[in-house]
């Protein structure tokens, strides 16, 4: 008898735990079937200090799609009146990306951060994502030809975020927040480039504060991932050489001089070549070598351009500024560092270790 | 509690304060190998006569109250931000006191051996915060600087949280009669202080390495932002189980003190040696459950700063736990000098 008081006691102990959000008395009505969970909003600059956002319903049942859209002052009365517009009452448990202007984003996106931030029920895995184009117009024109539109942009964020995957940028609201936070580093945010057809990864968007600075793409955006990041790429293609390599890992070594007037950073790159289509033999150990030469000051080159750029912009996206740091000295300020920042003298050195693959046709 | 440290160098605080309420223990382990406590309430009469004694238990109501309440109210807005919040929450502190008069109504025996299922409900979570030590978020930057530059960086006040945290041994000499008195005590009040302050350790320097020291400034509930922050495939929200099942501490914690206060109660009525009634506790508790309510009703504050009854439980906490066992053992020795 006992055993069976036991057993019903566990049953009974495990179900009051897992049924507390579902609990009928006193809280939230959310049957299943009276809400709509929504998935994804789209923040757009409205104009006139007005914010103009968007989202997809219905994302569970069997029924025609359609875009909500609203044009409001604040962010939660978006919430509000989209309830009014639509029948089922909009729930923001399962919020997973938002997607927020270019043009609202050089204007500072904080009081919207700190909105969603404020609510229990978004996760801070909420992914936040810079949009260049139109986005409405991809939505409403995609949504008659692809059904989970908004499921599959998730997973696709979702893909390249678990097990960093290398190459793309994939923030969520939490990492964002700390970078604000933390002296020494700006937030970074992936930016897509959207037009009626496509919603394509276009590269890095860099923030001084909660504003949107400068954008980075194609090469720069890799060597971004190379020197940050993931530490990894899947595949780099330099058309000027007309090289492709692949599986590349990077060791970054990083040293400041103390009195911060300079900082060499020393990139170890490993990797093979997947595809070559120059006019060397890369079989042949000198000219491979050569070969090597010219990817290595390529992306000497190509760097020291970033990082200068990045002074321009007076950014640190790199966290260069945390080497700065040490356990026992105290530290600087971070406008110290930033104005040592903007005329640092920058050394860089590539070192790059290739392997070619044995049965290329040559 | 990462929230009032902030600062890296704080995590030689938390080791200080241990080493501290490791000190405090030993004479905690002194006064129970003296006879008196084993005794309970006669003993104390014997040592301090029958008058001195109410006047200390009427001392002693208020801490007993004031800890009660803001515990409950404390965990209790927790539960109704997080899990309930349409829902009053004078109801959710109703269901809160009727759990603890359960717990407590079996009787001082049985509630002390509930303390084996809240320390096995909840001694697990701690390893839910290790994926934090790891990469990506996490950089040993955010460990950075380890040595406080000048002093007035220093956050006495958190210190004293942590101090005020590591508090409660003190309740076991009022609780001596129920112990073994055979057993080594130093021993396992020596194990339970090096978990808190491994704990402690752990959660904080978690959320350094989670938020940053700047970010964690800012955030409210660290702790729960971080168990809010872990994936698990099955159930999203994972921090309304985790919450739940920190319920077990606070009932736990509440009941015993409630039966306190139960006996403060009697000894102050002059009727400490009679047999305890339902009716009597009912109508203790009651006075605890109004208290609290008044307190939710108009003076609890819930706001980014601690408030003043945070602040004043944190106090008379620490004040206790310093206080208590020293002027115990005091009272020991002149008393044993007197005799002599």
């Amino acid at each position: 008898m006992t055993n069976i008081k036991r057993v019903v006691f566990v049953f009974l102990t495990i179900g009051v735990v897992l049924l507390t959000g579902c609990s009928p008395f006193f809280v939230d009505n959310n049957t299943v079937e009276e809400i709509a969970p929504v998935i994804f909003w789209s923040i757009q600059d409205g104009k006139e200090g007005r914010l103009r956002i968007s989202t997809m319903v219905p994302p569970l049942i069997n029924e025609k799609k359609s875009l909500l859209t609203k044009q409001v002052d604040l962010l939660k009365q978006g919430r509000k009146d989209f309830n009014l517009i639509y029948y089922r009452e909009l729930k923001l448990g399962q919020l997973r990306m938002v997607f927020i202007s270019e043009d609202l984003a050089r204007k500072g996106i904080l009081p919207i951060i700190d909105t969603l931030l404020t609510d229990p029920d978004i996760s801070q895995r909420l992914y936040l994502v810079i949009v260049k184009g139109n986005f409405e117009d991809y939505i409403s024109n995609q949504v008659v030809k692809q059904e989970n539109l908004d499921y599959f942009l998730y997973r696709m964020l979702k893909h390249y975020d678990t097990k960093n995957q290398g190459e793309i940028t994939v923030t969520n609201l939490h990492q964002f927040m700390k970078r604000l936070y933390t002296p020494f580093s700006n937030p970074i945010l992936p930016v897509y480039k959207v037009n009626k057809e496509n919603f394509v990864y276009d590269g890095t968007a860099f923030f001084r504060d909660d504003r949107l600075v400068a954008t980075i793409s194609d090469m720069n955006d890799q060597i971004l991932q190379l020197l940050d990041n993931d530490y990894y790429l899947k595949l780099l293609a330099i058309p000027s050489l007309m090289v492709t390599l692949g599986q590349i890992h990077s060791k970054v070594n990083i040293e400041l001089v103390p009195d911060y007037s300079s900082i060499s950073i020393k990139v170890k790159l490993d990797g093979r070549i997947e595809e070559y289509r120059g006019d060397k033999n890369i079989f042949d150990s000198d000219e491979l070598a050569d070969l090597n030469q010219e990817i290595e000051s390529y992306f000497k080159k190509q760097t020291t351009t970033l990082l200068d750029n990045m002074q321009q912009w007076k950014v640190d996206p790199l966290q260069l500024g945390t080497h700065s740091l040490a356990p026992f000295s105290q530290p600087i300020s971070e406008e110290k560092w930033l104005s040592a920042w903007e005329k640092m003298k920058i050394n860089v050195d590539y070192q790059i270790n290739l392997q070619t693959m044995k049965n290329m046709n040559r | 509690m990462p929230r009032y440290l902030v600062k890296p160098y704080m995590i030689w605080g938390i080791l200080g304060v241990g080493l501290l309420s490791q000190i405090n223990l030993m004479l905690l382990a002194k006064l129970f190998s003296s006879n008196y406590y084993a005794k309970g309430y006669p003993g104390f009469v014997q040592l301090f006569g029958k008058n001195a004694v109410r006047f200390f238990t009427f001392l002693g109501l208020f801490p007993i109250l004031v800890k009660i309440d803001v515990l409950t109210l404390g965990v209790g807005e927790v539960v109704h931000q997080y899990i309930f919040p349409s829902m009053n929450s004078n109801w959710l502190l109703l269901s809160i006191f009727l759990v603890c008069f359960y717990v407590a109504v079996q009787g001082m025996e049985k509630t002390i051996r509930f303390v084996v299922i809240v320390f096995l409900s909840t001694i697990w979570m701690l390893i839910i915060f290790c994926p934090f030590f790891f990469p990506p978020i996490a950089s040993l930057h955010d460990l950075y600087p380890l040595i406080p530059h000048d002093w007035s960086g220093i956050s006495w006040s958190g210190l004293l949280l942590v101090w005020t945290s590591m508090s409660g041994p003190e309740m076991l000499v009022y609780l001596a009669p129920w112990l073994s008195p055979k057993q080594k005590m130093l021993k396992y009040l020596t194990i339970a202080n090096t978990i808190s302050t491994l704990e402690y350790l752990l959660l904080f320097t978690a959320a350094l390495l989670f938020f940053g020291s700047n970010y964690l400034d800012k955030t409210r509930f660290p702790v729960l932002d971080m168990i809010r922050y872990l994936q698990f495939p099955a159930y999203e929200r994972i921090d309304i189980v985790l919450i739940s099942l920190h319920m077990f501490v606070l009932v736990f914690v509440n009941s015993i003190l409630m039966l306190l206060f139960y006996g403060a109660i009697r000894i102050l009525m002059g009727k400490g040696e009679e047999q305890t009634t339902l009716k009597g506790f009912t109508a203790s508790l009651l006075i605890i459950f109004v208290s609290s309510l008044i307190i939710n009703q108009w003076f609890w504050k819930s706001g980014g700063e601690q408030n003043i009854w945070m602040n004043l439980q944190i106090g008379v906490g620490a004040f206790t736990y310093f206080l208590v066992p020293t002027f115990l053992l005091v009272a020991t020795k002149l008393k044993g000098c007197f005799k002599a």
